[in-house]
């Protein structure tokens, strides 16, 4: 009743931007988010020219110092107002924790923006077929998912990147598998939900093939929630890598993470608190983004939209 | 009634057949991973180092000549009967290891999902009753910062406060080592410590349970309070409620007597999988803790590239889960009639 | 006077800004007298119901006006006070059958609560046999079958027409002053309909009992009603003697309601709809409401909203009425 009136004919992008736009804190996080996976593009655009003509310093011609090379003689100094490159604080090898935190940021935007996406086609191509079809073959798939969901995530991943060999590339991998059953589950509820409506039951009439109709109808009706939960997992997923990053698994030779930042600076807390709590809070402040839009989003798709 | 059995039926085969595919892919897994039978011998292999000979001992000593069908049954029948294989640096079975490690584990994850459950319920429902209010937001405020903050920030914030400044606990390992260990019956500390009388030891197990406990459940509570305001907000929101306030009841028994009753039935799956995911998760707690449990265990394998551990570990850990989502689904059952009944 | 509204203004907070779902609605009702108010699909007709109950939700706001039940304001009542007015002075049935008892109590639970609410407001012991054994004779008077065992049923196990009936049941066991009724029938089939329709008239003179009958099936609130109030766009524009109001109307409106019911007598007598839409309660036309639709719209109507006047023994709002300024 309460949503009726107000909304009717009302829905979309330019709707959805506006609804978020209206929320000062949704707005915010999308600000953040902005910053976030746009600097995360423009760096490793950087990064990307550095190894193709082989030049390392490309890498961080945007930022105020090499993030990798030693610098004795900043070792541990102190966050300042006054010196750009040490507004964070340097480490123990004198580099500037700004410049690692700005160098290691493509990392857990492809993590976040891949791992998710990865898991939602997948999640979609098991899902929406044991939904729409059911019977036995929603069975098998829904206890293939359930096997999957079972992993202990951590175990798992640490696991699969120690049995595949180090590397960024695995532990996206292993974030993938670990993701993936939970939107299969969304996407099947969605299929069960849609696939007595009366526009499915009208292709269906019309001769319209089981494949055409999950890929037409109930792909394109299904989405929305399942966008919503995305934007909150973005967030999860960089605090999944992060962790894994502050165990030291995944880990690549010169490349900081913001994980493994804090890891390292755990020995020098809290004297030198810096090095632990700013790469933390960074994580902390781009999950909190991720989550008021994806949030936001919920109350928008749950039709909590009042208020 | 007869309903309700035909439905736990249904519910246990479903979990015995999740449990056999979950070991099925854990089979695959380690199959990728070392396709032929000599790769198979060396990662069982206790000695790095074992010459050709050896690994072809070992190889068809451990039936990795068979074919792979039979190879998966009797990995399925071993892993079901408790068999899980021989650790490699320490050369007993890894069910003992497991057997002493996971009481450990146990006991403080149990204390943490708790706090988280028990926190994460009452900040819902209470945000959800004020909805829109100064309460809400603080709520809000709240969970987002702990839920988003990493683990081992929290961790190393709740050791920096409550151990170093305040000296109010101890801030690593699982009781104070200058006590002697009471004899070993249940394996969980606590408890054995209870069974044994020795009082300064079990109250040196709580003290050192307490930091990671509270770590745990700082970090996990908010996952507990965003789903339970949702779906509080839309119980509030159903006829029934107006209802019951129509008919005069305090807004005390409407809020936790008819619309939390209604609120928990997709929060039950929620609690079931923190509880079964909880050992799991507390990987990185244990470590800053050096709280030597599972989670310890399984990272100090890792480490030593101790494959038979490692995957010893995934399948207890994986069955764990299977089984509290069954609980779940039991208790669903029995908290909506709709369920039960149909 | 058991009610009196008086000059009654709520909006609502929404996503696009203030919507004004009640301007200044006046209404006023005698004891054992029933009410029906009838008017469009978002005229406002459950919003004045949920606010004389205290229930709005949470983003609605009562901005101006008062609301005197039974010699208290409800606007301003506290917590304690509203509580102890729920159930004694006033009971609401709500408009949607399917959401109105908790799915996860038994019909018995529920019946129960609400007499050990009663019993303790009335200082007595409560006994549950004997509610129970008191739930099942009202349980018959709505003419629920079997409700030895449909009382410990689960709601899902009953019929939205079924679930309707307990709870006008649970309002009748609480026997409040004023019974609001929001679309009672609207689940029900004829026949259930009219018992009920009976029931709630010989129940009303039993216990001397006021009654708010909302409905948008104006043969229904014919048979029922003592007098008619037609809502539209959060306003009273007409209300009077049912006799009055249905066979003479005179507001554009109420006189286009009137017409779009379908006479009995002609078999396919075509449903006249009203021509237009309702308004846009976010941004309500310019003076009166009704006239982009009316027939009879004059240049005053555009600019200026109507006073209330009475003509014809009928308080109503609508510059046709108004006799010329002087
Ligand atoms: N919770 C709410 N938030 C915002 N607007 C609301 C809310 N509830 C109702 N409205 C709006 O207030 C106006 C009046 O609604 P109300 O439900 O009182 O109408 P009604 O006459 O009962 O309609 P119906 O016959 O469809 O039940 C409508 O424009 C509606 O959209
Ligand atoms: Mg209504």
């Amino acid at each position: 009743m309460e949503n009726e009136v107000p909304l009717s004919g009302q829905s979309g992008w330019r709707f959805t931007v506006r609804f978020l736009v209206h929320d000062r804190a949704a707005l915010a996080g999308l600000v953040i988010i902005g910053l976030f996976l746009g600097w995360g593009l423009v760096e490793g655009v950087m990064q990307y020219i550095a190894s193709y003509t082989h030049v390392a310093s490309w890498g961080w011609k945007l930022l105020p110092s090499d993030p990798i090379s030693l610098s004795l003689k900043n070792s541990l100094a102190a966050p300042t107002l006054s010196n750009l490159n040490n507004l964070f604080g340097a480490n123990y090898e004198g580099q500037s924790v700004l410049s690692q935190l700005l160098y290691a940021t493509p990392h857990d935007a492809t993590a976040s923006v891949l791992v998710v996406a990865s898991a939602i086609a997948i999640g979609m191509m098991i899902g929406i077929p044991a939904g729409y079809i059911g019977g036995w073959t929603d069975e098998i798939l829904m206890r293939i998912t359930d096997a999957f969901l079972a992993f202990p995530y951590l175990v798992l991943a640490i696991a699969f990147s120690v049995l595949l060999g180090e590397g960024f590339t695995t532990v996206l991998l292993a974030l993938v598998l670990i993701w993936w059953p939970t939107y299969a589950r969304y996407f099947r509820a969605q299929a069960i939900s849609l696939k007595n409506r009366n526009f499915v039951e009208a292709s269906k009439l019309s001769g319209v093939g089981p494949l055409k109709i999950m890929l037409r109808h109930i792909f394109p009706n299904s989405i929305d929630p399942v966008i919503a939960q995305a934007t909150l997992d973005f967030g999860s997923v960089i605090l999944l890598y992060s962790t894994l990053a502050f165990l030291g698994i995944g880990l690549e030779l010169n490349y900081p993470e913001w994980g493994s930042m804090s890891s390292l600076g755990v020995s020098y807390f809290p004297a030198s608190w810096w090095l632990v709590l700013v790469p933390g809070a960074t994580i902390m402040v781009i999950v909190v983004a991720f989550s008021l839009i994806g949030d936001r989003l919920q109350d928008l798709v749950a039709g909590r939209l009042t208020y | 009634m007869a309903g309700f059995v035909a439905f736990l039926i249904r519910r246990v085969a479903n979990a015995f057949v999740t449990i056999v595919l979950m070991i099925f892919l854990v089979f695959i897994l380690v199959h990728v991973v070392a396709p032929t039978p000599i790769d198979m011998a060396k990662l069982v292999s206790p000695n790095p180092r074992a010459s050709m000979q050896d690994l072809e001992n070992i190889a068809r000593d451990h039936g990795f000549y068979e074919p792979i069908y039979i190879q998966f049954v009797h990995y399925v029948e071993q892993v079901l009967t408790g068999n899980l294989g021989t650790d490699l640096q320490q050369g007993v079975p890894e069910v003992d290891l497991i057997a002493q490690y996971l009481p450990i584990s146990f006991e403080m994850v149990l204390a943490g999902s708790i706090l988280a459950v028990l926190v994460g319920l009452y900040t819902g429902a209470v945000s959800a009753s004020n909805r829109g209010g100064a309460t809400d937001y603080a709520v809000k405020g709240l969970y987002l910062v702990t839920w988003a903050a990493p683990i081992f920030v929290v961790a190393v914030i709740v050791q920096l406060v409550f151990a170093f400044w305040l000296k109010l606990l101890p801030a690593s390992g699982i009781a104070n080592p200058l006590l002697a260990t009471p004899t070993r019956v249940t394996g969980f500390p606590l408890l054995d410590g209870i069974i044994a009388g020795d009082w300064a030891y079990s109250w040196s197990v709580v003290q050192h349970m307490i930091l990671p406990a509270l770590t745990l459940g700082l970090a996990s509570f908010g996952v507990v309070t965003r789903l339970t305001r949702a779906t509080m907000v839309d119980a509030l929101d159903k006829d029934y409620v107006k209802l019951a306030y129509m008919k005069g009841l305090p807004k005390r028994k409407v809020v936790y007597g008819t619309a939390l009753r209604n609120a928990m039935i997709p929060i039950v799956t929620l609690i079931a999988l923190i509880f079964g995911t909880a050992v799991g998760g507390a990987v990185v707690i244990e470590e800053l803790f050096n709280y030597r449990g599972l989670g310890y265990f399984a990272v100090a394998s890792v480490y030593n590239l101790n494959y038979v551990a490692i995957l010893a570990i995934t399948i207890v850990l994986g069955i764990s889960v299977i089984v509290a989502n069954f609980i779940a689904d039991v208790l669903y059952g029995v908290i909506d009639p709709r369920v039960r009944l149909s | 006077m058991l009610l009196q509204v008086e000059d009654l203004h709520v909006t609502y907070d929404t996503v696009y800004g203030t919507l004004n779902a009640l301007n200044g609605v006046n209404l006023s009702i005698e004891e054992g007298e029933t009410v029906a108010l009838v008017g469009e699909s978002g005229s406002g007709k459950s919003t004045l119901g949920l606010s004389i109950v205290r229930l709005l939700p949470p983003n609605g706001r009562y901005s101006k006006g008062s609301i005197v039940l039974n010699g208290k304001n409800v606007v301003s009542l506290s917590g304690s006070e509203v509580r102890r007015m729920r159930g004694t002075d006033v009971f609401m049935v709500f408009q949607d059958p399917l959401n109105t008892l908790n799915p996860v109590k038994r019909v018995s639970t529920q019946v129960l609560e609400a007499l050990a609410v009663r019993a303790k407001k009335e200082n007595k012991a409560f006994d549950q046999r004997e509610g129970i054994s008191e739930a099942i004779e009202k349980f018959k008077d709505v003419r629920l079958p079997d409700p030895e065992v449909l009382i410990h049923r689960y709601p899902h196990q009953l019929s939205g027409g079924q679930i309707q009936r307990v709870v006008i049941a649970i309002g009748l066991l609480l026997k409040p002053k004023l019974f609001i009724a929001d679309e009672p029938t609207s689940a029900l089939d004829v026949t259930i309909q009219a018992q009920v329709l009976k029931l709630l008239n010989s129940l009303k003179s039993e216990y001397k009992m006021s009654v708010i009958f909302i409905t948008h099936d104006i043969s229904v609130a014919y048979v029922i009603a003592d007098r008619f109030a037609v809502l539209y766009g959060g306003e009273v524009s007409e209300i009077g003697e049912v006799s009055k109001v249905v066979k003479s109307p005179l507001h554009p409106y109420t006189k286009a309601l009137i017409e779009s019911i379908p006479k009995r007598s002609r078999k396919e007598g075509e449903l006249v709809a009203i021509p237009g839409s309702p308004p846009n309660m976010l941004s309500p036309p310019t003076g009166c409401k009704f006239h982009p639709r009316c027939p009879y719209v004059m240049d005053v109507c555009r600019t200026e909203n109507p006073p209330y006047t009475e003509a014809d023994e009928r308080t109503l709002r609508c510059w046709l009425y108004e006799r010329p300024p002087t």
